[in-house]
């Protein structure tokens, strides 16, 4: 079995979970704003555009020809190229709302930081809704960036992006109860990760089951190179105790009481896992293996 | 015009020829790892199964897909179909994002380290030998006549004629990526 080596999973692992992380965080700020819970909005639009950058950097170390990107770009951007691959290529999709996400968080940011009078503009309501939903996209995006890769079976599945768009949207919620103090916001949050943790496991369960009974032979080694393989004990301990079952019961508890230091514990443990499970998966593609 | 390659399985003795012959006219016959793939730097990547009946190998190289999807997944346009249905590089474009490698089914495309450029069938010595009129190099070098090179679309060349007289096959043709590297597996 061989692993693919193309993608560095610490590359793009980490990558993958900036994006979710500031692509659902925006929503999140968005949605804050709109219903005016004006708690740690500064903080949360660092973190947001903290997470765009870092996760720029990460995708921008896996690249082969870092020098040669900004005049590649410029160059397809001038020739057409690059417009009309906007319907094409995920990738070029990706480039485009990144670029947009950064803007749009930058100007956050500097709102909150330095330049209160942009507030006029970023509370605007069309440039909530914008934010929100350039957000969704980056998160959608992320997850589609890999199911649209034809070369690695296990990534071909429609699970990824919905996968990603619930583990995204946990790690917002994580980042939240990290930074909100407010019980009942608190107590929201917590009702809104189990949900979504809940959910988050039956997508994770379908992504592995499947390809064992019904995927081409990579996928099929992919799956249970997760479950049963060399990578089993990092999924297990990692993806499964950490990301999803403990917090999960630490969800169960919060809901009878809230606790700030548990509901952190839960927190930092969803973020954790889900970091682990967007490297897990880069890390198990497998090539379809070639024979007449 | 659509220009294909073709392998005849039961012609090929296996000398390696092709292969040498691709790491000497485009490679300058390094003898620098291929780290993707192992081996020699070439495009042509060899495959032996050892199976106990029969043991074969399998050549594989770019397929020149009609649909490709190393192609479509490119976020600049750095891969592209030209007018003769090859499937080609241009450098000036390329970010070295590696989608193109992730997206090829056949893993067909290896990174030169150097230059960080994926590299793939055809290279800049046998695109210069088609536009001087000649063969691409492995397919000249083959003692065997295994190889075959031409235009699909032109009924009298060496590929037409010997596609319609073998038995041939397409790799992972279920992938919808219509190959254009056929293989002859019997008459």
């Amino acid at each position: 079995m061989m692993f693919q080596e193309i993608w560095d999973p610490w590359l793009i692992g980490p990558f993958l979970w900036f994006a979710g992380i500031a692509g659902m965080g925006s929503v999140a700020y968005s949605l804050l704003r709109l219903f005016k819970i004006e708690e740690k909005l500064k903080e949360l639009s660092l973190v947001i555009f903290a997470s765009v950058v870092l996760g720029l950097v990460f995708v921008i170390a896996d690249l082969s020809r870092p020098a040669n990107m900004p005049a590649a770009i410029l160059s397809s951007l001038a020739q057409g190229i690059f417009i009309a691959k906007l319907t094409e290529s995920w990738m070029t999709l990706g480039i485009t709302l990144l670029f947009l996400l950064l803007i749009l968080s930058f100007l956050l940011t500097l709102r909150h930081a330095a330049v209160p009078a942009l507030a006029k503009l970023t509370d605007a309501k069309w440039y909530l809704v914008l934010l929100a939903l350039i957000g969704f996209l980056v998160t959608v995006y992320s997850g589609f960036l890999i199911s649209s890769a034809p070369g690695i079976p296990f990534w071909n599945t429609a699970l990824i992006p919905v996968l990603w768009v619930l583990s995204a949207s946990i790690c917002a919620i994580a980042v939240l109860k990290i930074l909100v103090h407010s019980e009942h916001v608190s107590r929201f949050l917590t009702r809104a990760g189990l949900g979504l943790d809940i959910g988050e496991l039956l997508a994770l369960v379908a992504l592995l089951n499947v390809p064992l009974y019904a995927g081409p032979e990579a996928a099929r080694a992919s799956a249970a190179a997760l479950l049963v393989g060399p990578l089993a004990p990092a999924f297990w301990l990692g993806v499964v105790l950490v990301g999803v079952l403990a917090p999960m019961a630490l969800g169960f508890l919060l809901m009878r009481k809230e606790d700030r230091k548990l509901g952190v514990a839960a927190a930092s443990l969803y973020l954790v896992g889900a970091l682990l499970l967007r490297v897990l998966v880069i890390q198990a593609g497998i090539f379809e293996p070639l024979h007449l | 015009m659509r220009l294909a390659h073709l392998w005849d399985q039961s012609k090929c003795i296996g000398c390696g020829a092709c292969v040498a012959a691709c790491n000497a006219a485009n490679y300058e016959s390094t003898d620098a790892p291929n780290p993707t793939w192992g081996g020699l730097r070439t495009n042509i990547l060899r495959i032996t199964f050892d199976l106990e009946a029969k043991p074969y190998l399998l050549l594989v190289q770019c397929q020149h897909c009609e649909n490709a999807p190393c192609v479509s997944v490119c976020p600049t346009g750095a891969s592209y179909v030209d007018g003769d249905g090859l499937v080609k590089i241009k450098p000036e474009l390329c970010i070295g994002c590696k989608y193109c490698m992730t997206a090829c089914p056949y893993g067909m495309r290896w990174l030169e380290p150097e230059t960080g450029l994926p590299r793939k069938c055809m290279s800049e010595e046998c695109l210069d030998r088609l536009k001087a009129g000649l063969q691409p190099v492995c397919v000249t070098v083959c003692p065997a006549s295994a190889r075959a090179f031409g235009d699909l679309d032109d009924p009298g060349s060496e590929v037409s004629k010997r596609l319609r007289g073998g038995r041939v096959i397409r790799l992972l043709a279920n992938k919808g990526t219509r190959p254009k590297y056929f293989v002859v597996v019997g008459r």
